[in-house]
């Protein structure tokens, strides 16, 4: 039997569905049980509802660029298999590579050879058996990392919030630098991002423009991008 | 006062709960396409083929499964991280909408407020995030590859341009912390492609983010004890 005909089947998009629905089912469970939450320790609607429209502009950039990656991913294991490792614990870098190791374990080059049902059953195996650590030390770890964070902030408020704004810059300083040192037009974007953002930030906050906050960022991030791509 | 016994006695308890039974849930459930596959298609991997794969994959990937939760740690919080590594795409999706919700309801990270406005800002990305690759992979390749190529090419820059845009939104107010933290952060790239940590496993890739969010950590927990003694 044809390997994508094996890959596109119905039973496979039911197996890859059950655990995308997981994912889905969870986050809104935590969200439901936050926002009842959030309203019990002083929180309003307001606030939430702000977070959740802040948020779902913010992934209108980012969403998009993940689909286009699993582009390559659905022509090499087949439309169910891009789409679960998509939305369960995988990231576009990894997948395809974790798929041509599997591949290439019985000699056939993905992409570029044909691809055979074996070829394509060790390409699913490398792929659940390349993701599943990262979830699974993540769960383990979760509540021992919290008493860990608790003990070296010793309890103070003041504390946790400073390492957690600090956290968040070295991470991002991490993530620009890795587009910076390239000295390409990568670096252009991330500066170009960067320069919008502080003009656009610092307009809003001075003339206190509500809609502008909401969406500096998306207008920095696509000015950023069309001038890039533009020059 | 009791706020915070409901947070930690009784919030935090169930969210651990809830986290580790739909963690380990996830990671059974995604072996479904191999069930599927070897008992549907009777197709079973040849065992030394995937010792193989797997090895190259762990060696490539391996340290990232330990050193990502711990870098992302303070960042997501704990539900966060459960949530984070369930849905994938961390850096580029979940950490960026945690953030931005943060600001958009006035709360700072790392407090009681701030993890739970950052749980709800994540469990929306993941929601869009799912919906628009479901889309995407209902319409199908055809759909996707009628993209005319100088939008594919454009999207390259979408994401440095939303790195270097969000290092601007939270470093602004602390701009020689921030600028700083940016130079350490390109140093240690340098030195990785000059090859100067090539002794670490797996390309030393995650170097950068577990250095530049520890010494982050590291010189804020420094100067808070100074502060705090100045203010004595």
């Amino acid at each position: 039997m044809d390997a994508m005909k094996i890959a596109n089947s119905i039973p496979m998009w039911i197996a890859c569905g059950i655990p995308v629905i997981l994912v889905i089912a969870q986050a809104l469970i935590f969200a439901k049980k936050s926002y009842s939450a959030g309203k019990k320790i002083g929180l309003t609607e307001k606030q939430m509802k702000n977070a959740i429209k802040s948020s779902a502009i913010t992934s209108i950039g980012p969403s998009i660029v993940i689909l286009s990656g699993m582009l390559s991913l659905l022509i090499t294991v087949g439309g169910p298999m891009a789409w679960m490792r998509l939305s369960l614990i995988g990231s576009v870098m990894f997948e395809s590579i974790a798929a041509g190791f599997g591949t290439a374990s019985v000699g056939v080059q993905l992409g570029a050879d044909t691809l055979t049902p074996l070829a394509l059953d060790m390409a699913v195996w490398t792929m659940i058996l390349g993701s599943i650590g990262w979830i699974i030390f993540a769960t383990i770890s979760a509540s021992r990392m919290d008493k860990v964070q608790h003990k070296i902030s010793g309890g103070d408020p003041a504390k946790l919030m400073a390492i957690s704004s600090a956290a968040i810059i070295g991470a991002f300083s991490s993530m620009s630098s890795s587009h910076l040192i390239k000295l390409n037009k990568n670096s252009v974007a991330c500066v170009l991002g960067a320069v919008f953002m502080a003009i656009l930030l610092t307009i809003s906050e001075k003339k206190n423009i509500k809609w502008l906050k909401e969406w500096n960022l998306t207008i920095s991030i696509l000015a950023a991008m069309i001038i890039t791509a533009v020059i | 006062m009791e706020n915070k016994d409901f947070y930690e006695g009784e919030y935090m308890p169930q969210m651990h709960k809830i986290g580790k039974l739909t963690g380990f849930l996830g990671a059974v459930l995604s072996f479904l396409p191999a069930l599927v596959l070897a008992v549907v298609y009777g197709l079973l991997p040849k065992p030394a083929a995937l010792a193989t794969a797997f090895i190259s994959a762990a060696s490539a990937f391996g340290f990232l499964w330990v050193v990502e939760p711990i870098s992302y740690f303070t960042v997501l919080g704990p539900v966060g991280t459960y949530m984070a590594f369930m849905s994938g795409n961390i850096s580029n999706m979940r950490v960026p909408c945690a953030g931005m919700a943060q600001v958009a309801a006035e709360v700072e990270p790392g407090t009681e407020k701030g993890s739970i406005i950052s749980v709800i800002g994540m469990a929306t990305s993941i929601v869009i995030n799912v919906s628009v690759l479901t889309i995407g992979v209902i319409l199908g390749s055809s759909v996707l590859s009628a993209m005319p190529a100088s939008v594919t090419e454009a999207l390259n820059y979408l994401l440095p341009a939303l790195f270097g845009a969000l290092l601007m939104q939270f470093g602004l107010k602390r701009i020689k912390f921030a600028g700083g933290m940016l130079a350490f952060a390109i140093l240690i790239g340098i030195a990785i492609n000059a090859g100067l940590f090539n002794w670490l496993p797996g390309a030393a890739n995650y170097l950068t983010t577990l250095a530049s969010v520890f010494v982050a950590i590291g010189v804020t927990l420094a100067t808070y004890g100074k502060k705090k003694e100045a203010g004595k």
